[in-house]
């Protein structure tokens, strides 16, 4: 793909190269259905058993697994469960007797709404900080910065998310203490309720990105063009946004895709703490109960988000530089 | 990539400081502010939190697992009995009156008048419909064990039933008043809420929240006294008292006895502690070796130290066990059985005596039942000073109950509250029972248990269960060190609550006795 | 050799040289911490739960009353140990593959990738929850679990680095000579890439040590009576609003140990020394 000649349009160059990545995506995706499929026919227990727990009778799991279609053998399950998808439908929770898309149907906007405000918040944080830590390389601006966003990731999320709920719901009272949403709350509670989430979210995923922004912006700021743009007159600030920054920009959107990718799945602590209605704790749930569909439907909306961004960081990244955009 | 900070001690002290101090500001205790009641309220408007909450939450009290389903399903649907608060015997409720003459065939007057939610009369094909549906295995009944024993559940007439039982039972009515059995309508396969209780049912989100309405044709005259309950869960115990303690919730359900000093330092919120008797038992094995062997046995019921697990597990609000599962709370407790306690030197003359010194066996725990990780790191403790060396096995609380449970030479089961000693015993202690936990065999115990259930003199009852008790904290391979207080917390406005040892939040019926008091 | 460390040492940087100090005196700790503990792991010794600290118990007790000192010396050995441990693993199964794959290139390379894309976008913990659930937690099963998680992150950055590499003129030679793959893995492609793999083996290690404390955070982890640090923390975090030193002090363990290996590599990285 790289080997395109320079002369072509960004356009003629991308599209052949999105339309390979989201073919193999699809492969990666079939490879994640049997990986997640392996690894739970590896759990012990079933839904059946789950479901009935410790009162569970023979009679009774029996009937349920026939209920459930588990008396079948694994393999034509899958094939079974994979035909259905195919054609559109994720099929139907062993546990809540529920098509699996309503469920999802009911959680995903939540967990998107956590991971975007999330994701704001946080890369604007990142890039302050990064670009400011790596304009003052050296400096004591820095060396705070550094170990302010290290210590950040070095505290446990479920420590960080407790303190804050210690001090601004138990405390001052500011802010509830539990995640609430219903589609019938307005803007300013859903913010309200949010911001407990966001600010602990932010905490452990702010220091990556911040970090990778500096050591690109810094390696850049080396450079001699950037000497030469200043003996020439060209306001420091400008020589950021619009000289160091494109050139910059590749590692940092690659390790900000990352992270980003961590705000769906791994937002499972804060939802636990927090008691809100998103997709990771609704995965662990489908793990714990042992709900195929779901738990396979999960994995597909985390794998499918991680590959997108990573398509979208490859994207920026060749937009973004002046040499590759030709 | 070149980083050239250089970094002085006192930046790194500062930021070390900085954080000392933050951790410090969660040592203030809450401050006495008070938050109005629930934001969407007027008066009355209240909300709850129980701890588990999961895509599995059900309408159908016949699959109700948790207490979380019991809160919900008392509020929306009401039993032919009920037991009473003080003396935990059952009365009537649906039934207005129930009798028999052999504790076999029993007979049941339904209470004319009384409307479901969608303004269907009760009549007794909603009761016949009710009580069959735990002998479908298709329904996954919780409680499809005891239903086993309806040979014939038929109508007599438009408001009457009547229940034929397999063998004679006095404690039919008590067992009636269990939230399975609760009353659906008539033709619902799979109930959507719609029953006599005291509160109609607005919103149902599996995994998420509940939310009830006052049913003002309630046939109860003058309850409930809410307007409206929302039932959520919140899983984190330390996040559940946090929300309790914040104002965002009323009441919370299954507090950490490690949490009650905050909430007694509230000001605002108030713990109720309900003795009762759920217990986490460490199970041996009968059918293994060498937990068969009754020095074995013996060995570690004299290690167990009942005040220690009292004192660091439940900051003593439980009360000590004595192996045999009636707790002093429930009617036929034998006050004469001596108490076990912890006698090192007897249990390594056990040791020696069985031949055990030295041995090494695996001692499966989880989460799933209530404190056993911490009860096996007791027990492994005390195990190195007699001479048995344990090595605990820590498993997921997924998958303990189907695949660790009762597999393996010494796990731990955990039992809730149950109505009646029978239900305890023919559950968890006769030979055939399909969860007789050790594997216990012991012909006089099953010969007086099923004496004692067709009795209906009440002292010889209590004699024959009194013997019970004996033969098991003798013989059986089971250890109960503790029977677990309930610990609820609620804000202090919420009036009417007091403990009922059937179970936490009032027996799970608190929502038809609070009121809201600002 | 030792000339050439020492050499390095003193060219590091202050906060190079705090961060190898703070996880020197971690790894001595994790080595020697446990015969320094005054009191069994698991012994019961303190009437009081959450008590501060005193004459007897230096930092007090825990939520059990036992002895917190002895807890976080014998927790700091089995975090130190298996985040290390998982780290190597980790970096040596994912760069090996890498290698393997910038090598073959082709087909191999093409699904290897896909494999291991697969396995990087499965959110961590839980992917680390079903495997506990499915092969037990053992401390060797830990281990393995932990760098089976984190083989595809280091996959990704070596195969970014190795296929630079191989693409280079030398390495072109080396293939022309007729060398083995093996041999060019070992000896053209690896020493080239040896400062970036030590950066990422540094930060696998912190990633290991917060996914454990994630995990604990689950319920899962080291077996009792032993907790790893961040389990230490989890099961006190009843103690949080009474500011007890039985969660203080190992989050402020982990926190040391985390913020000096990142200090640490940093310093490592080429150029930091500069």
């Amino acid at each position: 793909m790289t080997a395109a000649p320079p002369t072509r349009s960004a356009a003629a160059r991308l599209l052949p190269m999105i339309a390979g990545r989201i073919a193999s995506s699809l492969l990666t995706l079939f490879l994640v259905s049997v990986v997640i499929f392996v690894a739970s026919s590896l759990l012990p227990g079933d839904a059946a058993q789950e479901l009935l727990g410790q009162s569970a009778t023979p009679a009774q799991i029996a009937a349920l697994r026939h209920e459930m279609g588990l008396d079948q053998p694994g393999p034509v399950r899958f094939v079974h469960w994979l035909g259905a998808l195919l054609h559109g439908d994720p099929g139907v929770s062993f546990v809540a007797n529920m098509p699996v898309s309503d469920i999802i149907a009911n959680r995903l906007p939540n967990s998107l709404l956590l991971a975007a405000i999330t994701a704001l918040i946080s890369i604007v944080l990142a890039l302050t900080i990064g670009i400011a830590s790596a304009i003052n390389r050296g400096g004591r601006i820095d060396s705070a910065l550094n170990i302010a966003t290290l210590s950040l990731v070095a505290i446990p999320e479920f420590l960080i998310a407790t303190l804050a709920v210690l001090a601004f719901s138990v405390k001052l009272l500011w802010l509830p203490s539990i995640s609430l949403v219903t589609p019938e709350t307005g803007w300013a509670e859903t913010l309200r309720a949010l911001a407990l989430p966001v600010l602990s979210l932010t905490c452990v995923v702010v220091a990556q990105m911040a970090r990778m922004t500096r050591a690109a912006v810094a390696d850049q700021l080396d450079r001699p063009y950037v000497e030469m743009a200043r003996l020439k007159g060209v306001p420091f600030g400008r020589i950021v946004l619009f000289h160091v920054m494109p050139n910059a920009i590749g590692p940092v959107i690659n390790a900000m895709a990352l992270s980003l990718s961590y705000l769906m799945g791994g937002a499972l602590v804060v939802e636990t703490i927090f008691n809100y209605p998103g997709l990771a704790s609704l995965m662990v749930n489908a793990v714990t109960s042992r709900d195929m569909p779901l738990l396979q439907s999960c994995a597909m909306i985390f794998c499918a988000t991680y590959l997108a961004l990573m398509l979208v960081a490859d994207i920026v990244a060749i937009l973004a530089n002046p040499r590759l955009r030709a | 990539m070149t980083a050239r900070g250089i970094l002085s001690r006192r930046e790194l002290l500062g930021a070390g400081v900085a954080g000392v101090g933050l951790m410090a500001l969660g040592g203030c205790g809450p401050s006495p502010q008070r938050r109005p009641a629930a934001a969407s309220s007027g008066a009355g408007a209240i909300r709850v939190a129980s701890m588990a909450a999961s895509t599995k939450d059900t309408l159908d009290p016949a699959k109700g697992a948790m207490a979380t389903d019991y809160v919900r399903h008392y509020m929306l649907y009401s039993g032919l009995t009920s037991i009473d608060d003080d003396s935990l015997r059952p009365r009537p409720a649906l039934a207005e009156s129930f009798d028999s003459d052999d504790r076999i065939t029993w007979h049941f007057r339904l209470r004319r008048g009384v409307r479901f939610h969608d303004g269907a009369p009760l009549t007794s094909a909603d009761v016949v419909h009710s009580l069959r549906r735990h002998n479908d295995p298709a329904v996954a009944s919780k409680i499809a064990a005891i239903a086993a024993q309806f040979a014939e559940v038929r109508a007599d007439g438009r408001y009457g039933v009547t229940i034929r039982l397999t063998g004679a039972n006095a404690d039919l009515p008590t067992l009636l008043a269990q939230a399975q059995f609760l009353i659906v309508k008539a033709g619902q396969d799979h109930p959507d809420g719609t029953g006599t209780g005291a509160y109609r049912l607005a919103q149902f989100e599996p995994g998420v929240r509940t939310l009830v309405v006052r049913n003002r044709e309630y046939w109860i005259p003058g309850r409930p006294h809410l307007e409206q309950v929302e039932l959520i869960a919140i899983p984190d115990e330390t996040s559940r008292v946090n929300a309790l303690l914040s104002g965002d919730v009323h009441a919370i359900h299954a507090i950490n006895p490690h949490s009650l000093p905050r909430i007694e330092a509230s000001g605002t919120c108030e713990a109720v502690v309900t003795p009762s008797s759920l217990y986490t038992n460490l199970i041996m094995r009968q059918d293994h070796l060498p937990t068969s062997s009754p020095d074995f046995v013996q060995a570690v019921k004299h290690m167990l130290d009942r005040p220690l697990i009292n004192r660091a597990l439940f900051r003593n609000t439980a009360m000590l066990g004595n192996d045999q599962p009636v707790a002093p709370v429930m009617p036929y407790f034998n006050r004469e059985l001596p108490q076990t306690v912890l006698d090192l030197d007897r249990a390594r003359w056990h040791v020696r005596r069985g031949g055990l010194n030295g041995l090494r066996l695996p001692l499966y725990c989880s989460p799933a039942a209530t404190g056993s990780v911490d009860m096996a790191s007791i027990l492994q403790e005390y195990g190195s000073q007699v001479g048995l060396e344990f090595a605990v096995n820590r498993v997921p609380a997924d998958g303990y109950w189907s695949t660790h449970w009762m597999r393996h030479a010494m796990t731990f089961g955990n039992n809730n509250p149950r109505p009646t000693a029978d239900l305890v015993f023919s559950l968890f202690f006769q030979s055939n029972a399909e969860w007789n936990e050790s594997g216990w065999k012991n012909e006089r115990f099953d010969r007086l248990l099923t004496e004692a259930r067709g009795e209906a003199d009440e002292v010889r009852r209590g004699e024959l269960y009194g013997e019970m008790q004996r033969l098991v904290h003798d013989r059986c391979g089971i250890a109960i060190p503790v029977f677990i207080s309930l610990c609820d917390g609620y804000d202090k406005r919420l009036k009417g609550i007091k403990p009922i040892p059937l179970g936490g939040f009032m027996g799970y019926r608190f929502a038809e006795f609070a009121r809201w008091e600002d | 050799m030792s000339g050439a460390l020492a050499m390095r040492v003193r060219n590091m940087r202050l906060s190079g040289r705090i961060g190898l100090a703070l996880v020197l005196f971690w790894l001595v700790l994790a080595v020697g911490g446990p015969a320094l503990a005054p009191h069994p792991v698991g012994a019961f010794i303190d009437q009081e739960v959450f008590s501060g600290p005193g004459r007897t118990f230096w930092l007090g007790s825990d939520y059990l009353g036992r002895d917190v000192l002895s807890r976080v010396l014998w927790g700091s050995r089995y975090t130190v140990f298996l985040a290390l441990g998982a780290a190597l693993l980790a970096v040596l199964g994912g760069t090996s593959l890498a290698l393997f794959s910038a090598i073959r290139g082709g087909w191999t390379d093409e699904i290897l990738a896909r494999a291991m894309d697969t396995l990087n976008s499965m959110p961590s913990k839980i992917f680390a929850l079903v495997l506990v659930a499915a092969f037990g937690s053992s401390l060797t099963l830990l281990l393995l679990i932990a760098a089976f998680i984190y083989i595809p992150g280091n996959y990704r950055i070596a195969r970014a680095l190795a296929i630079n590499l191989v693409a280079m003129d030398f390495v072109q030679v080396a293939r022309a000579r007729g060398e083995g793959a093996f041999h060019i893995a070992r000896y053209e492609v690896l020493p080239n890439m040896i400062h970036p793999l030590l950066a990422d083996t540094g930060l696998r290690f912190v990633f290991v040590v917060l996914l454990l404390s994630g995990l604990s955070f689950l319920g899962l982890g080291v077996q009792p009576p032993y907790a790893d640090l961040g389990s230490l923390v989890r099961e006190n975090i009843s103690g949080l609003p009474m500011a007890a030193p039985a969660i203080i002090v190992p989050a402020l363990a982990i926190a040391s140990l985390t913020v000096g290996a990142n200090l640490l590599i940093d310093a490592l990285k080429p150029g930091g020394k500069a």
